[in-house]
């Protein structure tokens, strides 16, 4: 067994990996969504770490921070590996309501089924089908996404799930 | 946010200074115990370290977090090591774990909220309310982040106030962070006369 290189993807980032020995890790993600794209034919895999819906007026800053703009750019980022877009296939872990801070910001009140919902229309319009998820509730949850193919999702104090069945490092 | 200041940054350390002190006395009252108070950080980072300064992404805590309504939009984020919660919670004697454990670090976090936000009120003369607190145990990043995202829109860095309270003579510490939105922040500093 080789030793795994873990290449944490934290708020709004985007990381892509073709190396086998090699796995992306978002460790608690509440609100956030862990979007993973894998291509386990080639090895392929992505993984962004989205905060929140959409990016309003256009918003600057880390490409994986918005559904809207995460989605194409992780698109943009696997394919740059190797892959198409086709053979690409889309694992959700996160998106849970751990508060409910709505104090008169009604549109705070749940961003995680909002990310979750923005991730998905996202990937539909790149014809992206979502193969396995685990979302919503109140756990946080860390996925750990390897280019092999293997998704897993692991939930705060529970076992660790494998979404989507495949080589890992 | 733009970048602040290093003038702007100790005025904000100044004032998480002695909310932390007014709210290290309240708790160290319903203890009856002594409470240190850490020298306060204050932090502008981007989202992506914000976790990391607060703590190990993955150590299981029991958040507090108490919105403000009034004058500022800010989110205090009281964050208690599991371990350390319950310690607390038997120093009050209420049982860890339990659901009467999860209430009274809740009251606990909305005393000391109280204490620190009277305070910054007080200073500031901004007229600031809590909200109920609402609590959740699960991995420090998880909470974090979440509360962080309900602020998160218009900005891509968070100012974090984080100060240190330790009881005394037992392994027992929480973390008090103060988190304000960005126009929360400007609010502050324009009050205490170092704006931009």
């Amino acid at each position: 067994m080789t030793p795994v290189d873990e290449i944490a993807v934290r708020m709004g980032e985007i990381a892509v990996s073709s190396a086998p020995d090699e796995v992306l890790l978002s460790i608690g993600l509440g609100s956030c969504i862990g979007l993973a794209l894998v291509d386990q034919r080639r090895g392929i895999a992505g993984l962004a770490h989205v905060m929140l819906p959409e990016a309003i007026g256009g918003g600057g800053g880390p490409a994986g921070k918005f559904a809207d703009r995460a989605v194409p750019e992780l698109v943009a980022r696997t394919t740059a590996l190797g892959t198409s877009r086709t053979a690409l296939r889309a694992v959700l872990v996160g998106g849970a309501q751990m508060f409910t801070l709505g104090g008169g910001v009604g549109s705070a009140l749940d961003i995680g089924v909002r990310n979750e919902s923005a991730v998905r229309a996202a990937l539909a319009t790149e014809r992206i089908p979502v193969v396995a998820s685990a979302t919503g509730g109140a756990r946080g949850r860390t996925i750990r996404v390897f280019p092999g193919g293997a998704v897993l999702s692991k939930e705060a104090g529970g076992a660790e799930i494998e979404l989507m069945p495949g080589v890992r490092a | 946010m733009t970048a602040l200041s290093s003038l702007q940054l100790d005025a904000l350390r100044e004032l998480a200074n002695i909310g932390s002190g007014t709210a290290g006395t309240a708790l160290s009252q319903l203890l009856g115990r002594s409470v240190d108070i850490s020298v306060p950080n204050a932090v502008v980072l981007p989202l992506a370290e914000a976790v990391e300064a607060v703590g190990p992404a993955e150590q299981e805590v029991t958040g507090v977090a108490i919105p403000l309504a009034g004058d500022m939009d800010a989110v205090v984020l009281l964050v208690f090591p599991v371990d350390d919660g319950g310690t607390l919670c038997a120093m009050l004697g209420v049982e860890a774990g339990t659901a009467d454990a999860i209430s009274a670090l809740g009251e606990i976090g909305n005393i000391l909220a109280a204490s620190y936000i009277g305070s910054l009120g007080a200073m500031t003369g901004l007229d600031l309310d809590l909200t109920p607190p609402q609590t959740a145990t699960d991995m420090l990043a998880a909470i974090v982040a979440s509360v962080l995202a309900t602020r998160a829109a218009g900005t891509d860095t968070a100012l974090i106030l984080d100060s240190e309270l330790r009881v005394e003579g037992e392994e027992c510490s929480l973390s008090f962070l103060l988190l304000p939105e960005p126009g929360g922040v400007r609010e502050i500093l324009a009050r205490m006369g170092v704006e931009a």
